[in-house]
């Protein structure tokens, strides 16, 4: 059996950023993939004469060369050079104020900028917005520090003080306390589902640390698609001695007495010398893949506490389109096409088939004019799911129906809001659904965004969580990804992967020594 | 001037912040210790809908004797439904002949309703000099085992792009597709207008005859006219498909093209095709697979043809040093040695056999690269089934679960 000293199940962005971190600190990896490309979400595929990047918006935290982000400062650390487009507004958003006004703004990249347009949308929001921008920064700037790995409580009293004030709060309630008129509140939630709770629930720590990023540092997305991405992570760990098979699945994890010892994998059997790092569902892991009395009584708590509940399921289509986004009337990268902006209605209308009439519009080539051939351009559209009630059964016969009706709805909302008609320009179309979510990335329900990040399964108490200690976890096992302490996207994910890894290489190789 | 920042008093605030933690705690605390189950409905549904493989044991044979073709009805071999898929999709089928492992894509000829009592059918025309089709007809016999993969493929009707009427080219066995689709509006599981045009050599070549006259008579959806080259019969025309026979069927107004037919057919009715100045998103094609005389493609690299080289394939551990003809796909040559590798179209276009070129150079025909990935192409992956070794070469192929 080969032995490494880490193996890593899973070529997620957390699989991939972790593979890199160890490899970066020397240590021999072998990175495992149940498909022949990497990736997991971070991927594309081919139709026609187009490319469509399945599930990348924007990838928060990249920032630019002078300015650069904490993604892009990873990157460079690992030695990856990613070709960037950057999304130079942040959003528009099509919808209606709570007080049943109609909405249609459009936000700017870059802080001042925000505020300056929030303040032209919301007359007299200046002052609470800037607070609310600062609240932001300090927050991001302590879990950054309460991530490290030497927190002196004195310190955080001298400088972080906003974040334990707001931390204990939901997004609504710190938007309340900030004086936020409604309007700018109303303005201001539209990014929930890209966290999949509604602002009621939303921590306002885990809001702001994607928030603030996304606005001040911009949004960026690879020029060709997140297989770009993915594709050169893996061909950087490749050079930095790593080993990476494709077509591999792990099946179960091997263990020595307590201790995880490697994987067993349709290719045969693996060793790791110091431990695994899976990116996968821990109910997956917990629940299938390791023997069954070393499942620790905290891990099969914390399963229970979370109860199955997965955040946003995806439905998502895809069009190749012959015509350029002009010729069409798209000017915007993204437009969020919302109900309403009061997010309990909207997640509870999000639930069901029935009542899902939310969609966010990408027209990638906004930025990025050649991202499809010449004289075309290609659109996305998004919605999710907040409840599985509606896939729990399959029924054949009208499956396809359904991708075809959603794909139509999809396109119904762009032209009755926006006015965009793309039904005469459709040369490819692909619909995904979360049983394709489910099939592709094994992921529970296709939950992309893992388990629900409510108040006590958030992002700092999982991070608490993780600085007090990983010793209930099992012996050189731990699963890295969404469900990890950063929660979803791509950039949590990426850190999640490295903080994870950094965490075995100080925890795994003192035990053995 | 610093932040300030308060929701309640300090105090208040506080209480909060440490909550997080105590609520945690207190969450994981109550809750029960209970076994985690790994299984959601959701997951267990979607490997319904996209199964690794299926084993299929065939039920029955059926023989189309002017046609020099045979269909094989396979039978889920536990009983359990077959996966549900869109008329117009295919199957790989797995094969073991002598010490090769091949697959090969056969477009499903029985309709989607027959998939849910575990049917799957398909029509294999033989092939003159042919390997796995004059296998196939040769020696499978009823009661054999045979693996299939799940539903694959693009060439399906889909209502936001695809007119409502759809003109169908299709030639010898690549009526398939076609009877599936006029299947599946019989059945109300597909609902568009379906005219196909269906070139044979004489009447009786034609395949599935007596199926499609019978759908045609019982739905008012579906039309077939019969195109005999060779011969002149009463009720059908003469000659080839070509752009004067499309119009005469065409309905007023827009419509699709279909195509699936031998290499022959494609290079003459893409010609007709031009003439008629349609959109060319409202024609589709099947796919084709790879030419099987590709020294005469005008860029190939003369010099290479008639060599062998050795091609060093990795998959996991496993290294093999096998022999590449340079006439060969590279994955044809993997599959010669018996080595199981994961592939679907076998035309350039699915990606999955997408596999890392390590080192050495191979030609690819611009007519199969469409379906590689832009930074694919850049960092050297390369799509074996549609890639001729030109020097020796070494290839990372990803495993298979098939087999
Ligand atoms: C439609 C859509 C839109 C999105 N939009 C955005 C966006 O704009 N911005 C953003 O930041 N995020 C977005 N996300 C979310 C983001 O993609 C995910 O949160 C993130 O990629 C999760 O990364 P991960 O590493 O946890 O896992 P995954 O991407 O799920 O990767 C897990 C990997 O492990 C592999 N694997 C699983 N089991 C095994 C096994 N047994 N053996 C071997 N391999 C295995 C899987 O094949 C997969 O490659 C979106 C997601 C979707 C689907
Ligand atoms: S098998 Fe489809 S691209 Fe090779």
């Amino acid at each position: 059996m080969k032995e490494f000293d880490y193996i890593v199940v899973g070529s997620g962005c957390a699989g991939l950023s972790a593979s890199l971190e160890l490899a970066v600190n020397n240590r021999k990896v072998l990175l495992i993939e149940q498909h022949n490309i990497p990736g997991g979400c971070a991927t594309s595929f081919v139709r026609g004469r187009f490319e469509f990047d399945p599930s990348l918006h924007e990838l928060c935290g990249v920032g630019s060369a002078e300015d650069p982000g904490f993604v892009r400062k990873m990157f460079a650390k690992y030695g990856v050079d990613i070709e960037w487009c950057e999304a130079t507004d942040c959003f528009r958003v099509i919808s209606t104020y709570s007080d049943g006004e109609p909405m249609d703004v459009t936000m700017p990249s870059g802080k001042e900028a925000f505020i300056d347009k929030m303040e032209y949308y919301v007359p007299g929001s200046r002052a609470s917005v800037t607070k609310f921008f600062a609240l932001m920064q300090n927050i991001q700037d302590g879990l950054d520090y309460i991530s490290g790995d030497k927190i002196d409580p004195r310190e955080i009293i001298k400088k972080y003080v906003p974040m334990v004030r707001s931390g204990g709060y939901t997004t609504s309630v710190v938007f309340d306390a900030l004086g936020l008129p409604q309007r700018a509140q109303d303005i201001l939630s539209v990014y929930w589902t890209y966290l999949g709770v509604d602002m009621e629930k939303l921590s306002f720590l885990h809001y702001a640390s994607m928030v603030n990023t996304y606005v001040t540092k911009s949004a960026y997305y690879p020029a060709h698609t997140s297989h770009e991405i993915s594709v050169k992570m893996t061909e950087r760990l490749r050079q930095l001695g790593g080993t990476v098979m494709m077509g591999c699945r792990a099946e179960k994890f091997l263990f020595e007495g307590d201790k995880c010892v490697g994987v067993q994998t349709n290719l045969g059997a693996f060793r790791a010398k110091y431990g695994v790092l899976a990116n996968i569902n821990p109910d997956i892991v917990h629940g299938k893949m390791v023997p069954q009395h070393l499942v620790p009584r905290r891990e099969k708590k914390i399963a229970a506490a979370r109860d199955r509940k997965l955040g946003g399921r995806m439905f998502t289509a895809y069009f190749g389109l012959n015509k350029t986004a002009e010729e069409l009337g798209i000017k915007d990268y993204s437009i969020f096409l919302v109900g309403t902006s009061d997010s309990v209605k909207e997640y509870d209308s999000l639930k069901h088939i029935a009542t899902n009439n939310y969609a966010i519009m990408l027209c990638y080539n906004i930025h990025n004019e050649a991202f499809s051939p010449k004289g075309t351009c290609v659109v996305s559209f998004t919605t999710m799911f907040t409840s599985a009630e509606d896939f729990n059964e399959l029924d054949e016969k009208e499956y396809f129906k359904l991708k075809t009706k959603m794909a139509k709805r999809f396109m119904d909302l762009l032209r009755e809001k926006a006015g965009i008609d793309l039904s005469d320009a459709v040369e490819e179309i692909t619909v995904a659904s979360p049983y394709t979510f489910a099939r592709y990335l094994n992921a529970p329900e296709g939950g992309v965004y893992g388990f629900e990040t409510t108040q006590w399964d958030g992002i700092i108490p999982r991070t608490i969580e993780m600085t007090m200690g990983l010793d209930y976890k099992l012996k050189h096992l731990y699963t890295i990804g969404t469900n990890g302490v950063r929660g979803d996207g791509y950039s949590s994910a990426y850190t999640d992967g490295q903080i994870l890894a950094d965490r075995a290489l100080a925890q795994f190789e003192k035990e053995d020594a | 001037m610093a932040l300030e920042f308060k929701v309640r008093s300090l105090g208040g605030d506080l209480k909060r912040f440490v909550g997080l933690i105590t609520d945690r705690e207190h969450a994981i605390k109550k809750a029960p210790e209970k076994d985690v189950d790994p299984v959601f409905a959701i997951n267990e549904n979607a490997k319904l809908l996209h199964p690794d493989y299926q084993k299929m044991v065939i039920q029955d044979i059926i023989e189309h004797k002017g046609a020099d073709s045979k269909t094989f009805v396979f039978k889920k071999a536990d009983g359990s439904k077959a996966a549900y898929f869109r008329a117009g999709q295919y199957v790989s089928v797995l094969l073991k002949i002598g010490s090769s492992l091949v697959t090969r894509p056969y477009s499903i000829c029985s309709s989607p309703a027959e998939a849910l009592e575990g049917i799957v059918k398909i029509t294999v025309r033989n092939v003159k000099d042919g390997y796995a089709a004059p296998y196939m007809l040769e020696n499978f016999k009823v009661g054999d085992e045979v693996c299939i993969s799940g539903p694959e493929g693009t060439f399906y009707y889909e209502p936001l792009r695809d007119a409502g009427h759809v003109i169908a080219l299709a030639g010898g066995s690549g009526i398939t597709p076609f009877l599936s689709m006029a299947n599946a509006i019989r059945e109300g599981t597909e609902d568009f207008c379906l005219t196909i045009l269906f070139g044979s050599r004489t009447e009786e070549n034609i395949l599935f005859k007596k199926e499609l006259d019978e759908i045609a008579s019982q739905c008012s959806k579906v039309k077939v006219v019969h195109v005999l080259s060779d011969e002149k019969k009463d009720g059908c025309e003469t000659g080839f498909i070509n752009a004067d026979l499309i119009r005469k069927y065409a309905p007023e107004g827009g419509y699709s093209i279909f195509m699936c037919g031998p290499e022959a057919m494609y290079r003459f009715a893409q010609k007709e095709i031009e003439k008629l100045q349609i959109e060319p998103r409202f024609v589709r094609r099947e796919l084709l697979g790879v030419t099987k005389n590709v020294a005469s493609l005008p860029d190939y690299p003369a010099e290479c043809a008639g060599k062998t080289y050795t091609v060093k394939v990795v998959i996991g551990e496993q290294e093999q040093v096998i022999d590449g003809k340079a006439e060969e796909t590279i994955l044809t040559a993997i599959e010669r040695a018996g080595i199981p590798a994961p592939a679907r179209c076998r035309s350039g276009e699915c990606g999955w056999c997408r596999s890392k070129l390590v080192s050495g150079t191979v030609y690819i025909p611009a007519e199969n690269d469409t379906g590689r990935r832009y930074v694919d192409k850049e960092r050297g992956y390369i799509h074996p089934c549609a890639s001729f070794p030109t020097s020796d070469v070494v290839i990372e192929v990803p495993g298979s679960y098939m087999q």
